[in-house]
């Protein structure tokens, strides 16, 4: 799967469950950008991520990502 | 060599000159005098324990680039849990070895087991709290690849010991302020003008509000056999001084920050205007409680995350329990961040833990808003009871007096123009922060609002009830954890 595709998932994920449809993703964004998106919501976001692709995620690489360009790269190792 | 005090103002003169007028042209030379100044500041209270933070910042230094240049990720975590221990072995000891030794003393007599243990002689290293996470989470940004470590010695023990938030925070992440020290500053008239203001309303709610404040609490606090009234009066103005005392004294590092050209972690964003728990953790002591966030909630929250919400309860609960910890080796400051981890409970359960709310637009809260204000409000106060008492059973006695026996009766130990005096100050203090609450500090942007005349009333206006209210010198509340 293509980077540009996974970013789209991603995104609809987001839209899902935070609930707000005006959520535009780039690589570039992070939780500063996104109103909603916080340290609880942050969870919520992780585990439908992997629900979704069907992936487990590390706890290191997790805590490394600066924005959802590096999340979107994690998620391509793993496909 | 507190904020509030001679020598420190004579201190902070000199450092000023030399800083802007001397220096001023070489970064270098500015950062080393930073640093100088910082060691001095610290030493005037005991030099002994400067080598210390020496030794912490020597640690962190090295290990930071360790870290770096570790070739894999398994010896990036061995350096990391290395740092981890040395930079922590201080604080465990110097805070918690009596806490430790008391319990198991405790609990051998509760076992009847005939072992006497003696708690040591230790005096807590001032400010020791506050650096040590300061150098954690340098450490941690390191290892998580989201801080490049600095070779030059002399911005990263700068940063490590940086005066204005050496004592009592706010906690600067690496990524805040070594950005800072590494670009040349220039002297901005604007933001040396508003730290002046800054400082002056840290002032006033430290002189003006908390001490006064606290010369009523201290003895109701002290005194037992008290009734409802007054104990309640104690609880709401203890409450009132910790926020006027700790919120104070940020606002005075930031504004001193401020004048000598940087800008440092805001720590307080008007918390008691917060209409839930989650509102209120993320305006209180902000600096502490994103560090909290950052390097406990979120990792515990993911390990948990097949758990559901039970999950993120129990890392809620765990984070709080460690932010009680921090606060002192005490089992009231435990019990104290349990209740605040359990406060979060409903807010988790329902989703609504985070979603940020909007802040009122109106001069005044509607009627709901002032409820939920009322309501966060309280809890917080009920809880300060156990942070203020020596002791569990201390904070329960309190307690249990509030709901026994008569609520209006017992002795004032004032007169009550005094009591009606503080309280007006504190509703006119509450009441500026309130329609100022859209900005940095209560002082700020003022023209915008009020002419000139006006400006210079509330400014000379709060220099005399300093003037009037200094001379009894106190020491900060958070100087002890």
């Amino acid at each position: 799967m293509e980077k540009n595709d996974i970013l789209k998932i991603v995104n609809e994920v987001f839209i899902d469950v935070l609930d707000n449809d005006h959520i535009v993703l780039t690589n570039a964004s992070t939780a500063d950008d996104v109103d909603e998106w916080d340290s609880l919501t942050h969870v919520h976001l992780i585990v439908a991520i992997e629900k979704r692709f069907k992936i487990r995620f590390k706890s290191d690489e997790m805590s490394s990502w600066k924005n959802v360009g590096e999340m979107v790269e994690s998620i391509e190792g793993k496909l | 060599m507190l904020f509030n005090s001679l020598p420190f103002i004579q201190f902070f003169t000199i450092f000023f000159f030399l800083y802007w007028f001397v220096f001023g042209r070489n970064l270098r030379f500015q950062n080393l005098l930073v640093l100088i100044a910082s060691y001095v500041f610290y030493g005037w209270w005991n030099w002994h324990f400067l080598f210390l933070l020496v030794f912490s910042s020597l640690i962190t230094y090295f290990l930071g680039l360790a870290i770096y240049k570790a070739p894999n990720l398994q010896a990036k975590k061995r350096f990391l849990t290395v740092g981890i221990v040395a930079v922590l072995a201080p604080l465990l000891f110097f805070k918690y070895t009596n806490f430790f030794i008391l319990s198991i003393s405790s609990l051998f007599q509760k076992v009847h087991f005939g072992i006497h243990l003696h708690t040591l002689s230790i005096l807590l290293p001032l400010a020791i709290s506050f650096y040590t996470f300061r150098m954690l989470s340098y450490l941690i940004e390191v290892k998580r690849g989201k801080f490049i470590p600095i070779k030059d010695w002399v911005v990263f023990f700068s940063y490590s010991s940086f005066f204005p938030s050496l004592i009592s925070g706010p906690i600067d992440r690496p990524n805040t302020l070594i950005p800072q020290l590494e670009k040349p500053r220039v002297f901005d008239k604007e933001q040396a003008i508003d730290g002046m203001r800054q400082i002056l309303w840290g002032l006033f709610k430290k002189v003006v509000i908390a001490d006064n404040c606290g010369v009523i609490t201290k003895y109701i606090f002290e005194t037992t056999q008290l009734h409802g009234s007054i104990l309640i009066l104690g609880a709401f103005l203890y409450t009132i001084q910790m926020y006027t005392d700790f919120s104070g004294y940020s606002d005075m590092a930031i504004g001193i920050a401020r004048l000598i050209g940087f800008n440092i972690t805001r720590n307080f964003n008007y918390p008691y205007f917060s209409q839930n728990i989650s509102e209120f953790w993320r305006k209180w002591h902000m600096s502490l409680t994103s560090w909290l966030s950052d390097y406990i909630f979120t990792p515990l929250s993911m390990t948990f995350r097949d758990f559901g919400d039970w999950g993120s309860i129990i890392a809620i609960i765990i984070t709080f329990l460690v932010s009680g910890l921090w606060h002192g080796a005490n089992y009231t400051f435990i019990l104290w961040g349990f209740l605040h981890g359990c406060y979060f409970i409903p807010l988790i359960l329902k989703g609504k833990m985070n979603k940020k709310k909007e802040v009122a637009i109106g001069k005044l809260p509607s009627l709901k808003e002032f409820f939920n204000i009322v309501g966060t409000f309280s809890i917080v106060m009920f809880t300060m009871i156990l942070f203020r008492s020596d002791s569990i059973a201390n904070a329960f006695h309190y307690y249990h007096n509030i709901v026994s026996g008569h609520l209006f009766s017992g002795p004032m130990f004032f007169p009550m123009w005094y009591y009606l005096m503080v309280m007006v100050l504190i509703v006119i203090t509450f009441y500026l922060e309130w329609l100022q609450r859209d900005k940095q500090h209560a002082l700020q942007n003022l023209e915008l609002k009020y002419s000139v005349y006006q400006r210079w009333i509330i400014y000379n206006l709060s220099f005399l009830l300093i003037m009037i209210f200094s001379g009894h010198e106190q020491q900060f509340v958070y100087f002890k954890f």
